[in-house]
């Protein structure tokens, strides 16, 4: 029973990692329909420019400021450069070109930082036990951080006027621009939001997961699992996906094989697109044409 | 549709055979005479592009034909690798059985991939197949059997007729006939039949299968051969370099098949061999140049240039080093005209002043038989009822016409009826077959067709192109018969003729090998007929086929409707045209608010006084047509 809960609760502060990475697939697919493969990019970006912060002497606070302002403009720019110049986006372009910046993005990375993997200075280090169940501080932190930063993009969409406009963006496209919303606007706005969210879940995991340049390949697909079992197309849906993703994958490494950990998200995924493509936690919606 | 691959090129089937002949025969001499010409050290790279050129061919083919990217072909290549491996090192078997097998595994892995994911939209395909690379990597360094972390040793160079393959120019010449044989095949699957349906998909989805063309099955097809390609590069890689390891499923070699095929050129299977060539040495070149530039630089540091160089191409180059290629040669040659230097468009080349049955066919159903047969057909969009109970039969040989306001339904019957909309309650029966919520390639195959009101033209393709796509259920050649050629070529010639046959009754002859996009739209229309009617069908359905024409073409359409009925064909139109419908149809089923109000002769219909409420606004008793008289018919084309 301790070992279960020991698992469970691991594996919901990875998955609030997940689900935070998850969001930001959200965030651009709704506007742009762009499955945006540099998203695990973002996090790892923002866990070394954290770290190297860190390294040459800032406060962690504002090496954590530094680190997602860094990501904000990687992701700006790469609106601007790559997605914006591209007039006919279709589903093979804009995968390969996302696939382009994220090569490129981990060369960056492997160049400026090198290859080996670290960690960033925990919040508060070490930990406490409660009931056998042994926790770290660092992951209360995530708990806490995913948990604002997700009710706050959602309290973007769902209240404010810029949000509303990029949702109706994602609904209605020809409808959004009659009423003034500008397209362009909209997705330079997602990637914004993606960039700041996916250097969050970078700098937050890092303590505890470790950060490297090829880190963000499986955190990305991690991340898209999480997105996709709550239809791709919903904030709420990709926090719930992200933390059952995190669970499941820790009950498999706990109780089947630690081997397996990175096999979960996989099955996962093949499953839920075989017997439900909306998603888990996703409505059923006609697809967007 | 929003699924659309990047363009292929549609040269008129004889140029490009003689184009490929040359092609592939400059490239032969090329690669012979390659690693006599090269140093030693390129000539090794020379071997590894080799290798991942067959790689990249299947890359290529997935992208350039079923238009779906696959991010973890590294996973299939790895899966070849290992397979041969093992068999070669562990069980002895012959390097030739091995890699039949390998490459057997690799299709069996590929189909349960694909299957499922297949049936959606890419990106997830594409997310899936990178998963599945990172599973592969995961499993071979996990399973004791496959050597862990360290891999399977010791797999000897291929040995034939006693002859060792052990030097990098052995090896290069021993390969370079495999990547032409490969090449050979994959340039046979882009020109054949499946290429042409494939072509037809990525430029519109619904009107492909509309005509028969089983999409699913297809890509499904496309991606377990591209996987096959791969698992031939995985076993000559094994031998190679003696080891397999858990890299070879690695995602960045997955990312340099993909560059390989991207920089070469989408849907031209040149591009693969000069994409890799190109990358394996960019490859080498800045693996020794970054550490210099950078001190300490470790690892694969390569990626930066495959990052930049995938990006800048999307956006400058889309269609690769090939569409550079095409574009020196028009420059060069002085013309701006696509293929082939199409004529002149024939204007108002009308129809063969004649009025005999047209398309009669054999063993199709005899007049007044009961064809189509649409039942309590419902349809609401949350709600919005679109089409309330709709019944209707429709016989062989007749022709109904299916009217009503705008917003009517109409549109959303015949999309229920072909199959494109699946219906929220009812039945659709086409010749016994239970064809509703069903995809319209199987209405296609009971028999039946449609055309579009907003013009579904395979846009990248010819006018002959087009209506060669109409056969794809007159035709049987599948991949492997298509690959291999000879058997393919006798009927391919067979369609084209056929095709030409009925562009020419429709008068369209002239047009034949011009673009279709660049038809005026009234010629558009009837492409779409033209294409429609290649399938033969006993029931055709047809879209406003008379709007935006002018009055000489609509007098010519409905000629060819009535000799179309005179050879049996029972059609089916939603028209605005009220009084052309009403001097053509046998009967006319009239809609309103997904209702059917009225069904009957041209005459019932004409006096029917819910259908004069709803058209002119006369005050009848019904409450309903008061609304819609009110509102007015809001006739629009």
């Amino acid at each position: 029973m301790v070992d279960l809960l020991q698992l469970v609760f691991a594996g919901l502060s990875q998955g609030a990692v997940y689900a935070l990475v998850a969001i930001g697939f959200v965030a651009i697919f709704t506007v742009s329909g762009v499955i945006n493969l540099a998203q695990g990019e973002f996090a790892a970006l923002g866990g070394l420019v954290a770290i190297s912060a860190v390294g040459s002497g800032l406060p962690l606070l504002a090496a954590v400021v530094v680190a997602v302002a860094t990501v904000a403009v990687v992701a700006v720019l790469m609106e601007r450069l790559t997605i914006a110049p591209v007039k006919r986006m279709t589903t093979l372009v804009s995968l390969i070109l996302t696939l382009g910046v994220s090569t490129g993005l981990k060369a960056l990375m492997l160049l400026v930082y090198g290859p080996d993997a670290e960690g960033l200075t925990p919040i508060n280090p070490g930990g406490f036990t409660v009931g056998g169940v042994s926790i770290r501080y660092q992951e209360l932190w995530i708990l806490a951080v995913a948990a604002v930063v997700s009710a706050a993009v959602y309290w973007f969409y769902e209240r404010t006027l810029a949000g509303k406009a990029l949702r109706a963006c994602a609904e209605q496209p020809v409808a959004a621009r009659l009423v003034g919303i500008s397209l362009g606007r909209a997705s330079l706005t997602a990637f914004l939001i993606a960039g700041c969210v996916g250097a969050i879940a970078g700098v937050m995991a890092s303590p505890i997961y470790f950060t490297s340049w090829e880190s963000g390949l499986t955190l990305g697909l991690k991340g898209f699992v999480a997105a996709t079992l709550g239809g791709l197309v919903s904030v709420r849906g990709a926090v719930l996906g992200g933390l059952l993703l995190g669970v499941l994958e820790n009950l498999t490494a706990g109780y089947v094989s630690t081997g397996l950990r990175d096999a979960v998200a996989f099955l996962l995924l093949i499953v839920v697109l075989v017997a439900r493509p909306s998603g888990v936690f996703g409505r059923s919606a006609e697809a967007r044409v | 549709m929003a699924r659309r691959a990047l363009r292929l090129p549609g040269p008129s089937a004889r140029r490009s055979r003689r184009g490929d002949v040359i092609g592939i025969s400059v490239l032969a001499v090329l690669l012979a005479v390659f690693p006599f010409v090269a140093p030693g050290s390129l000539t090794n790279v020379g071997v590894y592009a080799l290798i991942y050129s067959l790689a990249a061919l299947g890359l290529s083919l997935l992208m350039g034909l079923a238009g779906q990217v696959s991010l973890g072909h590294a996973g299939f290549f790895a899966i070849g690798a290992y397979t041969q491996a093992v068999l070669v090192t562990e069980y002895e078997v012959g390097g030739l059985l091995a890699s039949v097998a390998a490459v057997a595994v690799t299709m069996a892995v590929a189909l349960a991939v694909g299957l499922p994911l297949l049936r959606l939209r890419g990106h997830y395909l594409a997310l899936a197949t990178l998963g599945f690379g990172i599973i592969v990597t995961v499993l071979a360094a996990e399973s004791t059997f496959l050597g862990a972390t360290s891999g399977i040793f010791g797999i000897p160079k291929p040995e034939f007729n006693g002859r060792v393959y052990n030097s990098t120019t052995e090896y290069f010449l021993l390969l370079v006939p495999v990547v032409l044989l490969a090449l050979l095949l994959a340039r046979n699957v882009v020109e054949s039949r499946i290429g042409r349906a494939l072509g037809a998909v990525n430029d519109s989805e619904v009107a492909a299968e509309t005509l028969g063309v089983d999409t699913f099955r297809l890509r499904l097809q496309v991606f377990v051969l591209s996987a096959a390609y791969a698992s031939v590069a995985g076993t000559a890689f094994a031998h190679w370099l003696g080891v397999v390891n858990p890299n070879a499923a690695n995602f960045p070699l997955s990312v340099s098949f993909l560059l390989m095929a991207v920089l070469g050129g989408l849907g031209t299977v040149y591009g693969a061999v000069i994409g890799a060539f190109a990358v394996e040495g960019l490859d080498d070149g800045l693996r020794r140049l970054i550490p210099e530039l950078v001190p300490g630089a470790v690892g694969e540091v390569q990626l930066i240039g495959f990052g930049i160089l995938l990006t800048t191409i999307m956006i400058f180059l889309p269609g690769g080093l090939y569409q550079l290629w095409t574009t020196a040669r028009r420059r060069l040659s002085g013309s701006d005209l696509e293929d082939g230097g199409a004529p002149l468009p024939a204007e108002g080349a009308a129809l063969p002043p004649d009025e005999g049955p047209l398309l009669a066919r054999e063993g199709r159903p005899a007049a007044g038989t009961p064809l189509l047969e649409v039942s309590g057909l419902t349809k609401r969009f949350g709600g919005v009822t679109a089409v309330d109970d709709l019944d209707l039969t429709v016989h062989a040989g007749e022709i109904v016409a299916l009217i009503g306001p705008n917003g009517a339904g109409k549109t959303t019957a015949f999309n229920m009826i072909s199959g494109a909309v699946a219906p929220t309650a009812g039945t659709v029966t086409m010749a016994g077959t239970r064809v509703e919520g069903r995809k319209p390639h199987v209405f296609a195959r009971a028999g039946a067709t449609r055309t579009f009101q907003n013009l579904q033209i395979f846009g990248s393709s010819t006018v002959l192109g087009n209506v060669m796509v109409g056969r794809h259920l007159r035709s049987r050649t599948g991949l492997i018969g298509a690959a291999l050629v000879v058997p393919a070529r006798r009927e391919e010639r067979a369609v084209e003729a056929s095709a030409r046959e009925l562009l020419d009754l429709l008068g369209l002859g002239a047009d034949a090998d011009r673009l279709a996009v660049d038809l005026p739209f009234g010629r558009q229309r009837l492409v779409e007929i033209a294409r429609a009617l290649a399938l033969q069908p006993d029931l055709l359905l047809l879209d406003e086929p008379m709007a935006g024409l002018s009055g000489a073409e609509r007098r010519d359409l409905a000629r060819l409707l009535r000799r179309l009925r005179a050879g049996g064909m029972a059609i089916v139109l939603v028209e605005h045209d009220v009084e052309a419908v009403l001097a053509l149809a046998d009967r006319v089923a009239v809609l309103e608010d997904g209702v059917r109000i009225a069904l009957g002769t041209p005459e019932q219909v004409r006096h029917d006084p819910a259908v004069v409420a709803a058209y002119l606004g006369v005050e009848p008793e019904d409450s309903a047509a008061v609304a819609v008289a009110e509102t007015g018919p809001g006739e629009l084309p």
